[in-house]
């Protein structure tokens, strides 16, 4: 049986963690180091669904900014959803999330995705509140909270991620 | 290089001609039209592409091709990295129904450019994180400002407080202490009435503080009782009437013909709050009339005091229900009574209003959210205290005194206890049908000698008397067993008004 195999990008503005998450994700591995990505990582991981199915994840991690650029856009093709990553502590990153899922709806349709509110770790410095994310939430969007330092809410967040673009119940 | 370019179309040579330069590492797959890999060339294990099979699904082997083939059109993907570290400007040419990936490798640009965009990035975040805490050190400033104004608002105000209230204690305790000198010289009843009254006004004073206080701090709280509120007109009008007939005011008490025949609300608040209305009305009113009117609109106690004074003016109409406020210092008083007022008012979930003219007068009006109690007794006005006894607990013994008297002259039979001890003893023999129970005792206090009489099935009414309007105190005193709650000095009048409604029901 063909191994299932989805893309997945990680969309969001600069530093907000998005390579850190997928470090976590992929490697287990976390460094409190800022090291800004140009272009894009791709990286891949393979996981056993509810059903015993297996599923290889290829990751592409764009470079942050608060608007798609021309590049970013090439790299949107072929993704089958993704995760619009928020740093909790820079309220502008969830501004830009917004905008961002709106210019990545228009590039590649409406895919699935989840909002990660991340650096959880430093909620206590968080710039967003509840009344935000409530509202967020009875928009529709699934919001997860995610610390890639400490990995709270990571495998989470990519297992939802996946469910929801193969439609598994 | 040569051989490489034996096994590419022509067309794509010269694509790459067109792209590579010198430091470009080559590498290329050849994708057929069902994704299979066809061919490869160059150094895939720079990308961590390893063990590349031909003839095989190209996108299983390469997993970042996945949901980019077949290429459509000419595509470039800029500074891809995969796998191990070394990165790539991709492009996807389109060739006969498959794709042609080319990688030339641009690992040195990729990282002379995140070096740059790192020390742009990082620059923005400390940018980002200094106007913050600007904006957090401009908001504490602010509020700094705002905490100093408040502060400065409220010295200013408790110096004129203090200074106010000093001058009325000064005044009322010279007249007590010139009143008290006179009388111990002739025994004049104009001298002890005046000594009265001063006291009196004295005790106002600071109950109104301690009211204000107390309502600032939320620890007021409502105890709802049956009330006449006919009765209450008839108390009202023997405190005020002499009052109007000094200044030959004409004074006047309605009601509307649905005012109910009992209510049910504090009656003590409803009674303070008429006070203050009338008092006011009769200390800016030289000459006309004083018209107090309550009724009952829509399930609430309405009321209106319309007096014919000197009336107030629009300005000072927005300040005259502020704590501490007083328009001049003409005025007499703290300035606190209409600001209680309107907290009790508010209290019980309702409003009041004032209209006034300048010359002409000022109406107070509003209403205050009550149940009725539609059955009319008949003989309420006759009430028998003869074979009622009270068992009077109270260790202060002028106090106790004073209380004994205004009860024995209303024709109750009183037994006396100094403690609680004493109090529970008294109770078990003599079974009185209501006590009035200091707290505060020495021997066995208040709340305990409650608590044991109850524990021994004492069920008679206790009604606690306590000189604390502290909600914990009021609590702790139900908990105990008690019945009702009264704060001390409680004047005869009520006192005597309480024991009748509680013996009633």
């Amino acid at each position: 049986m063909a191994v299932i195999q989805k893309k997945i990008c990680m969309i969001g503005d600069f530093s907000v963690g998005k390579t850190s998450l997928v470090a976590r994700y992929v490697r287990q591995s976390f460094s409190d180091k800022y090291l800004t990505t140009v272009g894009v990582k791709i990286d891949t991981k393979s996981v056993t669904l509810p059903d015993q199915r297996e599923a290889k994840l290829v990751l592409w991690d764009i470079a942050g900014a608060d608007r798609l650029t021309s590049a970013s856009m090439s790299y949107l093709r072929g993704a089958a959803g993704y995760l619009l990553v928020i740093d909790g502590t820079r309220r502008p990153t969830w501004d830009a999330a917004l905008q961002l899922r709106q210019e990545v709806t228009k590039q590649i349709g409406e895919k699935p995705y989840i909002l990660l509110l991340n650096k959880a770790d430093l909620v206590e410095q968080w710039e967003i509140n509840e009344d935000l994310i409530s509202s967020e939430r009875e928009n529709g969007a699934s919001i997860l909270k995610t610390s890639a330092k400490l990995g709270s809410g990571v495998e989470d967040a990519f297992t939802l991620l996946t469910l929801k673009m193969l439609d598994v119940p | 290089m040569i051989s490489i370019m034996r096994t590419i179309p022509l067309s794509i040579v010269k694509y790459i001609h067109a792209w590579w330069m010198s430091e470009l590492i080559l590498t290329y797959l050849h994708i057929d039209h069902n994704d299979f890999l066809m061919s490869w060339g160059g150094h895939p294990r720079h990308y961590g592409l390893l063990n590349l099979e031909t003839h095989k699904n190209a996108i299983e082997q390469i997993p970042f091709l996945e949901g980019l083939l077949p290429a459509k059109h000419t595509e470039i993907m800029e500074f891809i990295q995969v796998g191990n570290g070394r990165t790539a400007h991709v492009h996807l040419i389109p060739f006969r129904g498959g794709t042609w990936v080319l990688l030339f490798d641009a690992t040195a640009e990729h990282n002379r450019q995140q070096q740059l965009q790192q020390q742009l990035n990082e620059l923005s975040i400390l940018n980002y994180r200094q106007t913050r805490l600007l904006q957090e050190l401009e908001t504490v400033a602010r509020n700094l400002q705002t905490d100093k104004q408040q502060l400065e608002e409220i010295a200013k105000n408790k110096g004129s407080l203090i200074s106010s209230l000093s001058h009325e204690l000064r005044t009322l305790l010279t007249s007590i202490a010139s009143y008290s000198r006179l009388s111990e010289e002739k025994d004049h009843q104009d001298y002890v009435s005046n000594i009265k009254h001063s006291a009196n006004h004295l005790l106002a004073l600071i109950d109104n503080i301690l009211d204000q206080t107390q309502l600032e701090s939320g620890k007021v709280s409502l105890q709802a009782n049956n009330c006449d509120p006919r009765q209450l007109l008839n108390e009202l009008k023997a405190i005020f009437a002499p009052l109007a007939r000094e200044k030959n005011l004409k004074f006047e008490l309605q009601t509307t013909a649905q005012l109910p025949f009992v209510l049910v609300l504090d009656e003590l608040r409803l009674r303070q709050i008429l006070i203050n209305l009338l008092n006011n009305a009769v200390k800016y009113t030289q000459c006309g009339f004083i018209r107090l009117t309550l009724g009952w609109e829509q399930g609430h106690l309405t009321f209106e005091v319309i007096d014919s004074g000197e009336g107030i003016s629009p300005d000072a109409l927005e300040r005259i229900f502020l704590p501490y406020h007083r328009e001049t210092n003409k005025q007499t008083g703290v300035g606190l009574g209409l600001a209680i007022t309107r907290q009790l008012i508010e209290l019980m979930n309702g409003e009041i209003r004032v209209e006034s003219t300048l010359g002409k007068g000022t109406v107070f009006k509003g209403f205050i959210s009550t149940a009725s109690k539609q059955e009319q007794d008949e003989e309420e006005d006759y009430f028998p205290s003869k074979n009622i006894t009270i068992l009077l607990v109270e260790d202060t013994r002028s106090v106790h005194l004073l209380l004994a008297t205004y009860l024995k002259e209303s024709g109750y039979s009183v037994l006396s206890a100094y403690n609680g001890a004493e109090a529970v003893a008294l109770a078990e023999s003599e079974k009185p049908q209501i006590i009035l129970m200091d707290m505060q005792m020495p021997v066995m206090d208040g709340y305990t000698a409650t608590r044991t009489l109850r524990e021994r099935h004492f069920e008679q009414p206790i009604l606690a008397l306590s000189a604390s309007d502290l909600l914990e105190d009021r609590e702790a005193a139900i908990i105990a067993g008690c019945t009702h709650y009264l704060r001390k000095p409680i004047s005869p009048d009520i006192l005597l008004s309480i024991i009748k409604t509680v013996l009633k029901h």
